[in-house]
C-alpha cells in the first residue's frame, strides 16, 4: 500500500500498543472508523457509490461507477453460455499519493482489481448472473465496475468493497425486449431491443446476497481491523475475508510480504471475521438506506457538481 | 491480438488458434472415482531437478540457481538471479521480485506472449508467499529475482502451488539464506468433499478452490487464497487438510534437494 516512513519509536509504540490492546486513535482492535456512504451521484452511470472511511478530510476515499454494456458472445470468451459477467477495474489516482503517479500504482491496481474480481465476479457473489444473459450464446450484459481511489489513508480494500457493494445494489439496468423473428431461411432468430426509457429500469437480481469484506492486519502477535495509515506501515501481513449475509466465506486472500500467519492466529481470524461480518452488514444496510433516502430526496433537483461535493 | 496488427519480430502462427481434436479418452469406469484414477487425497507425483540452468563453466550471465519441477502434467522452470544490485541503494532489507509467465502453448487456449494482468497478479502472489521465508535482512541493498516460466499448466491453483514449490527448490540451489522452504498445495471442493491437487478438468467442475503455502518447520502459513463460496466449517476443514499435504510436499522436495547434493 502507500507507504509512510515511521521513526523506530513510532513503530515500537504502535506495535506494543496493539499487542496490549491499545490503538493510537483510541479504537478497540476490532473497531472500524466512521464510514460515509453516498450513492447515485453520477447520472451517466448505471450505478455509482462513494465511500469514505475516516473523518472528513483525512480518510480513505473510493468512488465506484458502474456502466452496463451489451456484449456479443464468442466461444473463447470465458463467460458461460447463459450468463452475464462483471469486469472490475481499480485505478489509484495520483491525487491519493505521490508514488501513484505514472506507472507507480500499477502493481497495486492489479492486486486490487483481481481481489474485487475474486469477490464479485462469479457465483460466490450471490448475484444472479443468469438474469444478466439476454439471449443465450448470443448477447449478454457486461457490468463494468470502475473504481477510482481518491485518497488512501489505510483500509483501502474495505472501502473498495463497501463502495462496490453499494454501487451494485443501486445499479439500474434498462429493460430488454427479446423477440423471435424468422430470417430469410425461415429459421427463428432471437433479436433483442433495449428499451430507452429512463423510468423503465430493473435492479440487479440477487444484489443483497453480495458479501462484505473484513481486512485483518497482523501487527506483532495480534491483529487489528481497519488499519490506519500508520498501523499499515507497521503491519507485517494482512488477511482479507469476504463473508456473505448467509455467513458463508466467499473469498480469503492473504497480502503482505513480511510475514506469514501462525495456525492459531489464522483460526482466531476466521472466527472473528464471522462475528464482525454480522455487525458490518447491519452497519452497511443502515448507511445504504440513508444514502438511498438522500438520493431519492434529491431526484427533483438538477444534478450539478455541488450535489456531488456537499454531502461530504 | 487484433487481426490487423502483424508482429514482424516473430514468426507468426495462425491468427486464430483452435484446440486440436483429441481421440476420445476412456473415462473411468466408476463415476465416483477421479478421472485419472487417483484417490480423493492423493497428490500427483512430483519430480524436481535443481541446477539445469546453473553455470557449468563460469559465466557471469548465468542464473545463480534454477529448478525444473513436474507434478503430473504441470511443468515449470524457475531461474534465480541474485543477490544482485537492487533498485533502492539505501534499503536496509533486500527485495524479492518475482516474474511469472505462462508459455503461449501451456494452457488449453493460446495465451498472449505479452504479460497479462492475470500473470502479474500471480507474480505478486508468489512474492507474498515466498518473501517471509527469505532472510532479506542479510541482503541489504540487494535484490533477488525469480523468473518462473510455466511450460505446461494443468489447473490454475495447482500450477500456482507448483510454482511456489519450484521457486523454493531454486532458492535452495542458489544458496540464498532461508528460514525454511515454502511448500504449497491446493484443494478444491466438489460436492461436499475436498479433493486434493485438482487437474484443470476437476477444477472446472469444482465450486471452490483453496490454495495454501506453508513453512512446515516454522509452522507459519505464508499464503492463503480461497476462490468460491463455502461454509466456515468447510474452510476450516480445507485449511487443516492443506496443512497436512504441504508437509508431505515439503518432505518430497527436501528428498530431491538432498539427492542433488549427493551428486
Amino acid at each position: 500500500m502507500a507507504s509512510l516512513t515511521l521513526s523506530p519509536a513510532e513503530h515500537d509504540y504502535i506495535l506494543r500498543g496493539v499487542e496490549s490492546g491499545f490503538r493510537a486513535d483510541g479504537r478497540g482492535s476490532l473497531d472500524r472508523r466512521e464510514v460515509t456512504l453516498r450513492t447515485g451521484m453520477i447520472s451517466q452511470a448505471n450505478g455509482s457509490a462513494r465511500c469514505r472511511i475516516g473523518n472528513l478530510g483525512v480518510g480513505t476515499d473510493v468512488l465506484v461507477g458502474i456502466k452496463a454494456e451489451v456484449n456479443s458472445w464468442t466461444p473463447g470468451d470465458n463467460v458461460p453460455e447463459t450468463s452475464g459477467t462483471i469486469v472490475c477495474n481499480v485505478e489509484c489516482s495520483p491525487s491519493a499519493a505521490q508514488e501513484f503517479e505514472g506507472r507507480g500504482a500499477e502493481e497495486l491496481n492489479i492486486e486490487l482489481t483481481q481481489l474485487l474480481d475474486r469477490i464479485f465476479n462469479g457465483p460466490q457473489s450471490g448475484i444472479d448472473f443468469e438474469k444478466l444473459c439476454i439471449i443465450p450464446k448470443q448477447a449478454y450484459w457486461v457490468l463494468h465496475v470502475d473504481a477510482l481511489v481518491l485518497d488512501v489513508k489505510g483500509g483501502i480494500i474495505d472501502a473498495l468493497v463497501w463502495a462496490t457493494r453499494a454501487a451494485l445494489m443501486s445499479t439500474k439496468l434498462p429493460r430488454v425486449v427479446v423477440e423471435s423473428i424468422p430470417d430469410e431461411d425461415g429459421v427463428m432468430q432471437a433479436e433483442f431491443d433495449v428499451v430507452d426509457d429512463p423510468e423503465d429500469m430493473t435492479e440487479l437480481a440477487g444484489a443483497e446476497n453480495m458479501p462484505v469484506a473484513v481486512t485483518f492486519s497482523q501487527i506483532g502477535r495480534r491483529f487489528v481491523v481497519d488499519a490506519s495509515e500508520q498501523e499499515e506501515a507497521v503491519a507485517q501481513a494482512r488477511m482479507t475475508i469476504a463473508v456473505s449475509p448467509k455467513m458463508e466465506i466467499c473469498a480469503v486472500q492473504k497480502g503482505g510480504v513480511l510475514r506469514g500467519f501462525s495456525p492459531a492466529l489464522l483460526a482466531e481470524i476466521m472466527q472473528t471475521s464471522l462475528k464482525i461480518a454480522r455487525e458490518e452488514l447491519d452497519k452497511f444496510n443502515k448507511h445504504y438506506a440513508e444514502a438511498k433516502n438522500m438520493t431519492d430526496g434529491r431526484a427533483d433537483e438538477p444534478s450539478t457538481g455541488s450535489t456531488f461535493l456537499v454531502p461530504f | 491480438m487484433s487481426a490487423n496488427i502483424i508482429d514482424r519480430r516473430r514468426i507468426n502462427g495462425p491468427q486464430r488458434s483452435v484446440e486440436p481434436i483429441y481421440p476420445k479418452q476412456p473415462t473411468s469406469t466408476s463415476s465416483a472415482g477421479r478421472p485419472d484414477g487417483r484417490a480423493q487425497n492423493a497428490v500427483r507425483p512430483i519430480f524436481v531437478k535443481t541446477g539445469p540452468l546453473s553455470p557449468q563453466a563460469s559465466s557471469a550471465a548465468c542464473p545463480s540457481g534454477s529448478a525444473y519441477y513436474e507434478q503430473g502434467k504441470i511443468r515449470i522452470s524457475c531461474a534465480i538471479y541474485g543477490p544482485r544490485q537492487g533498485r533502492k541503494s539505501n534499503a536496509r532489507m533486500g527485495a524479492f521480485d518475482c516474474d511469472f509467465k505462462y508459455a503461449p502453448f501451456s494452457c488449453s487456449w493460446k495465451r498472449s506472449h505479452m504479460r497479462t494482468s492475470d500473470e502479474k497478479e500471480i507474480a505478486l502472489m508468489l512474492e507474498q508467499a515466498i518473501s517471509p521465508a527469505i532472510r532479506l535482512e542479510a541482503y541489504p541493498k540487494a535484490s533477488i529475482d525469480a523468473f518462473v516460466t510455466v511450460i505446461e499448466s494443468d489447473g490454475k491453483a495447482a500450477t500456482i502451488s507448483a510454482a511456489i514449490n519450484c521457486i523454493s527448490a531454486a532458492l535452495v540451489d542458489a544458496g540464498i539464506e532461508l528460514y525454511d522452504s515454502v511448500a504449497a498445495c491446493s484443494v478444491a471442493l466438489s460436492g461436499s468433499q475436498w479433493i486434493y491437487d485438482c487437474t484443470q478438468e476437476e477444477e472446472d467442475k469444482a465450486e471452490c478452490s483453496l490454495m495454501m503455502a506453508r513453512m512446515p518447520s516454522a509452522d507459519e502459513v505464508t499464503y492463503l487464497l480461497q476462490h468460491g463460496k463455502t461454509s466456515p466449517a468447510q474452510t476450516e476443514q480445507a485449511i487443516q487438510a492443506s496443512a497436512g499435504v504441504c508437509t508431505q510436499v515439503y518432505a518430497v522436495i527436501c528428498h530431491y534437494l538432498q539427492a542433488s547434493l549427493e551428486q
